[in-house]
């Protein structure tokens, strides 16, 4: 149960985070704001959906974690990071193309590492490790 | 690989969830085992034929 509220505690952290920005933030909003405050709650979502399943397994005396898990973390890990390299480097040309503030070229980043990470994670879990 | 685990657990009567408190793992790793969509360690493929008083060959095959 520790991992599952673990993963819990984290992704209230983040929407809490989120809901401060949005009340203490001007009414001024750019429609970044938006995609970014889209993308967290998507995010936020991933980690809470990741977190009930590990609390189903233990609610029904399974481990959290199995072999599997573990080699769908590994994998999901090893290639998110690759793809996280090219992600950077289409982050960087953009930087220089574009005249905007370094802080929004940084949180694409970070944002763009957390959907990766998750799409790699749902395409792992859902096609399953084969002959590897 | 293949694997005649679904047999073996219908031949024993036990559910995926039986087989998995077992040979402790999540149900959904014996959900993949049987679709073929994973090819245990040999650990987990020993502890599995051990609940199937089997041999490993028995239960997991090439074709």
């Amino acid at each position: 149960m520790k991992k599952a509220v673990l993963t819990f505690v984290v992704a209230s952290l983040v929407l809490a985070t989120v809901i401060f920005d949005i009340i203490t933030k001007p009414s001024d909003k750019n429609p970044m704001d938006f995609v970014f405050l889209g993308i967290t709650v998507m995010i936020v979502g991933f980690a809470i959906f990741a977190g009930f399943r590990k609390a189903k397994s233990e609610s029904r005396g399974e481990p959290a974690e199995d072999e599997l898990s573990r080699k769908v973390m590994l994998k999901t890990s090893s290639a998110s990071f690759y793809i996280s390299l090219y992600l950077w480097l289409f982050i960087m040309y953009f930087s220089d193309k574009l005249n905007s503030e370094p802080h929004v070229f940084i949180a694409s980043g970070i944002l763009g590492m957390a959907v990766v990470f998750a799409c790699c994670w749902l395409f792992y879990n859902f096609r399953g490790i084969r002959n590897e | 690989m293949n694997n005649r685990i679904k047999e073996f657990r219908a031949r024993y009567n036990l559910t995926q969830d039986d087989l998995a408190k077992k040979v402790n793992v999540r149900r959904e790793t014996i959900v993949f085992l049987e679709k073929n969509k994973y090819n245990p360690s040999l650990k987990l493929a020993y502890d599995i034929a051990r609940v199937f008083d089997s041999n490993i060959e028995e239960i997991f095959f090439f074709e």
